[in-house]
């Protein structure tokens, strides 16, 4: 079983505080995510996922298709959401009943700059990246989180409020709302492997 | 085929022009901008970017006019600019651009000392490019805004350091 409630998930009232508390908005980063027995299984799932290059304004990196390809990673999906989503729901007081997952890799050069992931109707309520050992680490590709203000619905003024570095075997995992800002900084040389998604309600 | 039939040839029209600027022009236009002063932009959400708006450029107005009315075969005449001075991490984004409903031409002088790998502006129609500016200094290129076309500027990498990519962006209207 590569998912499983490990000893960070062991005080939830805690990590519901750490959750409340954590700026510029609630997040939460785990590290040790997954026993390192499993490491090896994981990385196996992520080496037969075909990924492809993509590219627009705001990104630049390598993914998997929206709905994985093979059948292993369709079930270590799944089995992400129905592991994590009950105990989500209580930390953050979400509700969320299943996850999406892509497989990533941010190259040299690859980026996704500041975006919210906020889309009316998608139902997107946390956003996660788990980070996976890799065999190049990489220089930078942190997860970057910006304080944002609001008037009237528009942003009018963005800061840089807090850097999680993309450490392998952590998993950082953020509310997402019109103000959850954040972007994936360039990686300038290595390979940063990830998995990555939302929950939903 | 000259740049006229190039830009009129086109469903959506863009030409660019090679070596439309040399450097010593450019170098002097860039410390002219230096001396009055950027400004930052950093809704990062938008873009991330030094800015110049209204530069002094009464001495280019009637050649862009010129430029611009001889390709697109309309008579044009400047109606704002600005320079963008996009350092390494910067960008701006598709939705930091304006839908404009009245077909101006923007014309984009690239005046960076130097080229600067996948440093390119981008005119979408309906959100895919159909046209790009390449990095490399002293190009112009036109493009008319229809009502269907936004453009960006690429994210700047930061692995090249103490690069530089200046533009300066000019908006022509008809007259009437």
């Amino acid at each position: 079983m590569i998912w499983q409630l490990g000893s960070g998930f062991a005080d939830e009232a805690r990590l519901a505080a750490t959750w409340r508390s954590a700026m510029p908005f609630p997040h939460l980063v785990i590290d040790d995510f997954v026993p390192e027995s499993e490491l090896t299984a994981l990385l196996g799932i992520l080496e037969e996922e075909a990924i492809e290059h993509y590219q627009g304004d705001i990104f630049s990196f390598e993914a998997s298709t929206p709905e994985p390809a093979t059948e292993a990673l369709r079930a270590l999906r799944d089995s992400f959401g129905s592991t994590f989503a009950p105990v989500l729901s209580r930390v953050t007081g979400k509700p969320v009943t299943r996850a999406d997952m892509r497989a990533y890799a941010y190259r040299a050069g690859h980026f996704l700059l500041p975006h919210s992931d906020h889309q009316k109707g998608v139902g997107r309520q946390l956003a996660y990246a788990y980070y996976a050992p890799s065999p190049e680490p990489p220089e930078d590709g942190a997860l970057e989180l910006f304080r944002c203000v609001l008037e009237d619905g528009e942003v009018v003024l963005t800061e840089s409020a807090r850097v999680i570095e993309a450490r392998p075997n952590r998993i950082a995992i953020f509310d997402v709302s019109d103000v959850s800002l954040h972007q994936v900084r360039e990686v300038l040389t290595g390979l940063r492997i990830s998995l990555a998604g939302w929950f939903y309600a | 085929m000259n740049a006229r039939t190039t830009y009129a040839s086109s469903a959506m029209p863009a030409v660019t022009i090679p070596t439309a600027v040399g450097s010593k022009i450019a170098t002097e236009l860039r410390t002219r901008f230096l001396d009055t002063g950027y400004a930052r932009y950093a809704l990062l959400d938008r873009g991330s970017y030094d800015h110049l708006d209204s530069p002094p450029i009464p001495d280019l107005v009637p050649i862009f006019e010129g430029v611009s009315s001889e390709v697109t075969g309309r008579t044009l005449t400047v109606v704002s600019a600005r320079v963008l001075r996009l350092l390494p991490g910067d960008y701006l984004l598709v939705r930091h651009d304006r839908v404009h409903d009245d077909r101006p031409v923007e014309l984009v002088l690239d005046l960076s000392p130097m080229s600067v790998p996948d440093a390119e502006v981008h005119w979408r129609h309906r959100g895919q490019v159909f046209f790009t500016m390449p990095s490399k200094p002293g190009t112009m290129t036109l493009v008319e805004r229809g009502p269907t076309v936004m453009s960006n500027h690429t994210y700047i990498t930061k692995r090249w350091t103490g690069t530089a990519v200046v533009r300066l962006v000019v908006l022509l209207h008809a007259q009437t």
